[in-house]
């Protein structure tokens, strides 16, 4: 029992999912709880100017939805990018750490993320260059 | 003495069992913890500003946690009347559903052996010593799920914020939106460098690469600062806090929120905090190593006593970290957004993707030893290059106004115009 290398049970697959499965549903349900306990519970009383939205103790001027700064707009799809490119990377770099420092395999990965990265750092520097990260 | 009985589980159900009760009991330690960690914060900062504190509800205060859930289920959980009622519902769930659910990857110790209860379940073979992980779920992409479901929160921020139909909530779900998805590319690059030394997604391989070696804050520093920072913005922890800046926004996206609506937004923030943390001492804390530098660590025996000893470091590595960042928040002032941004954008990413590089070409080069070096070159490099990066011209813009002390406006000047044309 003691002399063998000890293996764990750790599983594969769409099994390992399970526990994952088990935790959204526990919390879905301790959410859903506590929002009907709540409403059960607390006391309800309305009223036009209770339901006012709150600004500052005057009354609302205008809707809130409102047409909003274009910059948002912009670093959303910057960050797009880039958000694309690390999902690329994860597999990339489970893959290069497999394989043998200074091998041609090795240097052909790393050229290979290089280039990809350097496509994205011109995107990065016109962005910059155009001010979309100035927020003044 | 082997179970006699036609009971045929396989080992990896038993695996499943065990991951299935480490959730139930962890969910309610951290719900507990979130609780807590408010009445910490509470403490924390009376203390810091020479107060007492909370102090009259139970021993020394101690029940105050308890005192304020109850309060929050008494209270009036109200819509007011311009809302989008299906989102303004649906926000609270979207941001605490997400914030809930990421800690399940973490390994809070080391795997343990259950060779006595497979042998009496009767389905050990022999010679075998059987291990059990006591996490939650064993994914073999751990961390991306961590990350991929962390930053899920954006959407309960934003839909919060628009949906309560009030202009400071409007204005901090976009701001928080804007600043979550800024602060999340640091950090997916900063992992990416984390991923690279030790070479899995696994969890418990990450902490197994720190076990042997170094920890993963002494090879890679500035990656550990920037996830640190990352961490703290991803949660909207000062002082990145401008979702939800009172100063500015009242209460920024949750403004609009009553009773349990808010509570939920309340303790969604502490357990993105508490997960954060945990995932802070797994990447590079070196999980329950309680040796920095590699060599002698506690050993991986799998005696549930060894266990203990493992969850009370890795707890307490928590608990710093935790207290650090409520440290932080009593200490350092708020950013203005502009260089929150910034911050993000002209520093962090920058740093984060030469951090990442500079650990690939280290690992081409076979200088797995050297990381910190490479680290601190970097550091070296940035002090070198500052001077010469293109400066931005003044971001503060002084309207100039008639009769002002600070920037006076000659008699025929438009003020209005100007005012336009610099209002972000």
């Amino acid at each position: 029992m003691s002399t063998v290398t000890p293996i764990s049970l750790a599983i594969d697959g769409i099994a390992s999912y399970l526990p994952v499965a088990v935790i959204i549903v526990m919390a879905f349900l301790f959410i859903v709880a506590n929002l009907v306990m709540t409403s059960i519970i607390g006391p309800k009383a309305d009223g036009a100017v209770k339901g006012l939205a709150y600004e500052s103790g005057m009354d609302p001027i205008g809707s809130a939805r409102k047409r909003f700064n274009v910059r948002f707009y912009i670093l959303a799809m910057t960050f797009l990018v880039f958000d694309v490119e690390i999902i690329f990377l994860y597999p990339w770099a489970v893959t290069y750490t497999k394989l043998e420092p200074g091998s041609a395999e090795s240097a052909l990965f790393l050229g290979r993320i290089l280039f990809f990265i350097a496509t994205s750092i011109i995107a990065y520097v016109y962005a910059w260059k155009k001010g979309v990260f100035r927020w003044d | 003495m082997p179970l006699t009985t036609s009971f045929t589980a396989t080992p990896g159900q038993v695996q499943i069992v065990f991951s299935i009760i480490t959730i139930v009991v962890l969910l309610h330690v951290f719900l507990g913890a979130c609780a807590y960690s408010i009445m910490l914060e509470r403490k924390l900062s009376a203390w810091m500003q020479d107060r007492v504190g909370p102090n009259r509800v139970g021993p020394k205060g101690l029940f105050q946690p308890l005192a304020d859930g109850l309060k929050f289920l008494l209270k009036e959980d109200y819509t007011p009347a311009g809302v989008d009622k299906t989102l303004f519902t649906l926000a609270p769930g979207l941001i605490m559903l997400p914030a809930m659910i990421g800690f399940v990857i973490v390994p809070f110790t080391g795997a343990i052996d259950i060779t006595g209860l497979i042998q009496w379940m009767g389905i050990s073979e022999k010679n075998t010593t059987y291990m059990v992980s006591v996490l939650g779920a064993d994914l073999n992409i751990g961390v991306v799920y961590l990350v991929a479901v962390a930053s899920l929160g954006v959407f309960g921020v934003t839909l919060g914020g628009w949906s309560s139909n009030n202009k400071w909530s409007f204005l901090g779900g976009l701001r928080g939106g804007a600043q979550m998805i800024s602060y999340e590319i640091p950090m997916g690059l900063a992992l990416l460098a984390v991923i690279l030394v030790a070479g899995s997604l696994r969890p418990d391989a990450i902490i197994g690469g720190q076990l042997a070696g170094a920890w993963n804050i002494v090879q890679l520093p500035v990656a550990a600062v920037i996830f640190y920072a990352c961490m703290l913005a991803e949660s909207n922890r000062a002082p990145f806090d401008l979702a939800e800046c009172e100063s500015e926004l009242v209460g920024g996206y949750h403004t609009e929120y009553s009773s349990m609506r808010f509570a939920l937004f309340f303790l969604a923030e502490y357990f993105h905090m508490i997960t954060g943390a945990a995932f802070f001492t797994m990447l590079f804390l070196g999980g329950w190593s309680v040796n920095p530098f590699g060599g002698w660590d506690l050993p991986a025996s799998g005696e549930w006593w060894m266990g203990l000893i493992q969850f009370v470091v890795f707890a307490f590595k928590m608990f710093l970290l935790i207290a650090f960042a409520m440290a932080i928040r009593w200490t350092l002032p708020r950013f203005r957004f502009d260089q929150l941004m910034r911050l993000a954008w002209e520093g962090m990413i920058p740093a984060s993707l030469f951090v990442m590089l500079v650990t690939s070409v280290f690992l081409f080069l076979g200088w797995q030893d050297w990381m910190w070096a490479g680290s601190l070159g970097m550091i070296a490099v940035i002090f070198l290059a500052l001077p010469i990066m293109p400066r931005q011209s003044d971001p503060n813009h002084r309207v100039k106004l008639i009769g002002s002390r600070f920037s006076p406006a000659d008699e025929d000047f438009d003020a209005t115009s100007v005012a336009e044309s610099t209002v972000g």
